[in-house]
């Protein structure tokens, strides 16, 4: 998280290029979107207890379990080439990419038409349950769920491609039970429930990757954080994303 | 069609000014609201905070971003528009007039020059959606 904001930070002051990443995360964790009220959201004894960190984003939106995930982020300016101010083309835009990547490695997956309204009952705070316009279902199932921030002419756009799934697992983490889980069996998928060949986090990147140059006709190079991102980055993981203000109670 | 009143100035991050001597009111545009969707949460930095032009003063998240809300001037937040809490739905209707966010004792007006007025800013939307 705090990669993903120093990128966008960055961007607010000093002349950048756009930006995608791709990442895994060193144990088990959870994301929350900013608004969320984390102590009825997610079950942080159980987390406490499996070693799961707990992290608040700077994206809104509901609860992530990342585990065995991809999870992207697209930084760029509202007027970089290819995007505008627009949410929902910019969802649409990022999708179309994400979609030529899974299709790369024979996984047919569409986008959604038309999202669900949030259910009120078990799982709402979950993000899977809920599918927006422009995300990706497979099978019916949604297996990558995205949140957008803007802020001063950026956006930053982040979210979780589903390799595996245990259900069990994620609701365990977000304190739900049975119902839960059906909810989930119902709405929510992951890459290898339905490909011919395992997906590998190494192969999915790279195709992710292909694809994004494929879609918008650019060239993805390899980098590192510049100076001023890595001092962003230290800066906001010290004051924001390792400090219980912000995490818990959502308090920059 | 959004709306752009022209008794109010306007930044390219889609907040309007309503300027009463050094009382600058603000709040967000038809256009914001209309690229948001459904408002569904909202946090305002709370009175006697300072805000700076072109710099943050809440944040406000809809059913497909957030976004940090921007401001059009410097000064101190007198005023907060406690009504946008229990109902964020004002937002949806009403955000020239019911739906204004703070209220800012604005410390330098000649700040309001770099502000777009409702033609300029309209052009700056018609820019961005590639309008004629």
């Amino acid at each position: 998280m705090a990669i993903d904001e120093a990128i966008l930070r960055n961007g607010q002051v000093h002349e950048g290029v756009p930006t995608v990443r791709f990442y895994g995360w060193v144990r088990p964790s959870v994301t929350v979107g900013y608004f969320q009220d984390i102590v009825k959201e997610v079950d942080l004894g159980f987390c406490s207890a499996q070693n799961i960190d707990v992290v608040r984003r700077p994206t809104g939106g509901k609860a992530v379990y990342h585990d065995a995930d991809v999870t992207y982020s697209v930084v760029a300016r509202e007027r970089d080439e290819g995007f505008s101010s627009d949410i929902t083309e910019t969802y649409r835009v990022i999708s179309a990419c994400l979609l030529k990547g899974l299709g790369k490695l024979g996984i047919e997956a569409a986008l959604v038409e038309e999202g669900r309204k949030h259910l009120a009952s078990t799982g709402e705070a979950f993000c899977f349950s809920v599918p927006f316009k422009n995300e990706l279902l497979l099978k019916g199932g949604k297996v990558c769920g995205s949140a957008q921030m803007r802020s001063q002419g950026l956006f930053l756009q982040h979210g979780s491609i589903l390799i595996d799934l245990d259900l069990n697992r994620v609701a365990q983490v977000m304190a739900g039970g049975a119902e839960m889980i059906e909810l989930m069996r119902r709405s929510v998928t992951a890459l290898n429930n339905h490909a011919a060949h395992p997906v590998s986090e190494g192969r999915l990147v790279s195709a992710l990757r292909q694809a994004f140059e494929d879609e918008m006709g650019v060239s993805v190079c390899d980098g590192t954080l510049t100076a001023s991102e890595c001092a962003l980055k230290d800066s906001l993981l010290a004051e924001k994303y390792t400090t219980n203000r912000w995490n818990m109670e959502g308090k920059g | 069609m959004a709306a752009f009143p022209d008794d109010l100035l306007y930044t390219r991050e889609h907040t309007w000014a309503r300027v009463e001597d050094t009382i600058v009111t603000i709040g967000i545009t038809d256009y914001a609201q209309e690229n948001l969707g459904e408002i569904v949460s909202i946090e305002l930095y709370p009175v006697d905070s300072s805000v700076k032009q072109g710099e943050p003063f809440g944040v406000i998240e809809s059913d497909k971003a957030s976004a940090e809300l921007i401001s059009p001037v410097s000064g101190d937040i007198i005023n907060v528009n406690d009504d946008l809490y229990d109902d964020v739905g004002i937002l949806e209707c009403d955000h020239y007039d019911t739906g204004w966010m703070i209220a800012v004792d604005v410390r330098d007006l000649s700040e309001l020059d770099n502000l777009l007025d409702s033609e300029e800013y309209e052009d700056f939307i018609s820019q961005d959606v590639g309008e004629d």
